[in-house]
């Protein structure tokens, strides 16, 4: 076996990290605000106002900007596997490439291709037709987001596939599995749901700011009353599908849960408080200055109040088996690629299901080969592989938190506009408005660390359970890591100040300025019935 | 002959519809919420500007 040098891997999980996230910075946006494109053409083809129309198009220039520079970040992900991460490519390949295939082959293409008819065929469809491509637009780009996180699911939950210890792979064997595995479910809602709030608060923020300045107000009006109502429910719909990403990690991610509770001993149901703030120390496996709300936590995570939730320290007592048993599959595995004996193919079977414990102790095994662990030291080698199953706790922990902390902020955000809109007194709350303008970068970040949750959480494994992350990446040089880093750091950071330059340009200057309402802070209120004719 | 057509371009839509709603529903109950839930999302969205235009019309000169 390959030596595997920890800094090359440490190096290219940073650089996907980096890749991911910035990434991430254009993609919600994109899921939701196609969806709301959508509404507001819905509402103009129903009345046949204008300003609806004014609106969908203001607002898809601001879209287009965002999709153009977010599809060329995203791109350079997909060689990232094959370049950086070869040997998870090679194990996982045929599982993560079908999904990847897919949304290539359909959702991509469609979403690009019905992007063209949308920008340019508002004079050449009727509105209908234009309404009909608006909303394949937003199915593509939703699509897109599918099939990229029933692959991610596929890593967190691996069904539908089995090892193949001939090929030395996973192989595919279900595509319903594969579909419709409960975490795909879940977490395509969830991130989908949450690109509607980063979208309605991008939408609600800078309508704000033209109440705040007197501009377009019918316009901003209307924006910010549909952003306000897309943005509530959308956040009900966010927190009810984190509820149930929850439960499933309870139920077959329990690290990563212990982890986001920052729970180090098994829980005491039904009085365990869930920890509001703690300095997790994860060299110490213990939590300083804890604050907590007891009762709590049992119902929060199980649904019922006298499950226990397994403490980190127990799982690592419970690994203990699993990884020995494990290092028995590795060695069969070895003997079974030398000799093809049946006998050793039956000793493979045997331990199988711990294969991934067993390749998590190689970092411990004398020249990492665990078949060269002399057997008075297969007892040191599991108790120094243990802490090894538990993921970056002080991480994962905040992450969540921070993810959930702005996730009730926007609740209240959404529901007080909401609320005020409704009750036409939104221009006499400009602290609200100013609120809402500074918070038009907030889901953005609420969906960063909502990723750190759900791939910190994830750690040690690159699929669960199966193939350690330290496993799956290439055997690069320290040097081309490097020079790779700095260049992704720079062209992106290129990209980002681009869209954030576009997006502040075209925002100020505000939806069709030549034609809408003058920029006077007095001007009198025009019924949306009176203001223009019909389109034609 | 237009309108049969018609006719029989819904029907086929809602079949489809009730098979979608019947597999999707049972398969993956959460993929089946994501399509309810975006289409009311958008329809409580579009109510909420369309009663913006009457509370408008209503009271022409009132705060936004």
């Amino acid at each position: 076996m390959e030596f595997i040098n920890p800094d090359v891997v440490d190096l290219s999980r940073f650089q996907f990290a980096l890749t991911a996230l910035y990434h991430f910075m254009f993609v919600p946006l994109t899921l939701g605000l196609t969806f709301m494109l959508a509404a507001m053409e819905t509402v103009y083809v129903v009345t046949g106002r204008q300003i609806y129309k004014d609106m969908a198009q203001f607002w898809g220039k601001l879209f287009g900007i965002n999709f153009a520079i977010g599809v060329a970040t995203g791109i350079t992900m997909e060689f990232e596997f094959g370049t950086n991460w070869s040997m998870y490519s090679h194990f996982f390949g045929d599982m993560f490439g079908t999904p990847l295939a897919i949304e290539g082959l359909m959702a991509f293409f469609m979403e690009s291709t019905f992007v063209g008819l949308m920008f340019f065929g508002w004079d050449r469809l009727s509105r209908q037709a234009h309404l009909a491509v608006t909303y394949l637009v937003a199915l593509g780009s939703n699509l897109s987001a599918l099939w990229i996180l029933i692959a991610n699911a596929g890593m967190n939950m691996p069904e539908g596939a089995h090892f193949d210890p001939e090929t030395m792979r996973m192989q595919f064997e279900s595509f319903v599995d594969l579909v419709f595995n409960p975490d795909a479910q879940a977490k395509f809602v969830h991130t989908s749901v949450a690109g509607y709030v980063s979208a309605a608060m991008f939408v609600m923020g800078i309508s704000a700011f033209y109440l705040l300045r007197g501009q377009h107000r019918q316009f901003a009006a209307r924006s910010f009353r549909m952003a306000a109502l897309f943005g509530i429910i959308s956040t009900v719909a966010v927190i009810t599908l984190g509820d149930v990403l929850g439960r499933l990690d309870y139920e077959k991610q329990p690290t990563k849960i212990a982890a986001i509770e920052g729970l180090w001993h098994t829980s005491n149901p039904p009085f365990e408080p869930w920890i509001v703030a703690a300095l997790p120390d994860d060299a110490k496996q213990e939590n300083h200055y804890e604050i907590g709300v007891p009762l709590v936590l049992t119902p929060l995570i199980t649904h019922t109040f006298d499950q226990p939730i397994t403490g980190m320290h127990e799982l690592e007592d419970q690994a203990g088996p699993r990884i020995r048993s494990g290092i028995d599959a590795v060695a069969a595995l070895r003997r079974y690629g030398v000799t093809h004996s049946g006998t050793d193919l039956a000793q493979f079977s045997a331990h199988e299901q711990d294969m991934g414990y067993g390749l998590l102790a190689t970092r411990h095994a004398p020249g990492q080969d665990v078949t060269a662990i002399p057997a008075d030291q297969v007892d040191d080698v599991v108790r120094a592989t243990q802490p090894d199953i538990l993921p970056n706790v002080f991480v994962t922990f905040w992450s969540f938190r921070l993810m959930v902390f702005l996730s009730l902020w926007f609740f209240a955000l959404f529901a007080i506009s909401a609320y005020l809109s409704l009750k036409r007194r939104l221009e006499r709350s400009r602290l609200l408005l100013k609120l809402c303008m500074w918070s038009i970068p907030l889901p953005i970040l609420a969906t960063e660390f909502g990723w750190i949750t759900a791939e910190a959480g994830r750690q040690p494994w690159t699929v669960f359970g199966w193939l350690p992350t330290f496993l799956s990446a290439s055997s690069h040089g320290m040097s081309y890591m490097v020079f790779s880093l700095i260049g992704f750091v720079l062209l992106y950071s290129v990209f980002i100040a681009a869209e954030l330059y576009l997006m502040f340009k075209f925002a100020r200057l505000g939806p069709d300025h030549d034609s809408m309402e003058p920029h006077a802070p007095a001007a009198p209120m025009v019924s949306a019935f009176d203001m223009r004719p019909m389109a034609s | 002959m237009t309108k049969l057509l018609r006719l029989a371009g819904l029907a086929v839509v809602l079949v489809v519809s009730l098979l979608f709603a019947v597999f999707v529903g049972d398969q993956g109950p959460w993929y089946f919420a994501w399509v309810i839930g975006t289409v009311m999302i958008i329809l409580i969205s579009g109510a909420g500007a369309i009663m913006l235009d009457a509370q408008s019309s209503l009271s022409p000169d009132g705060e936004i």
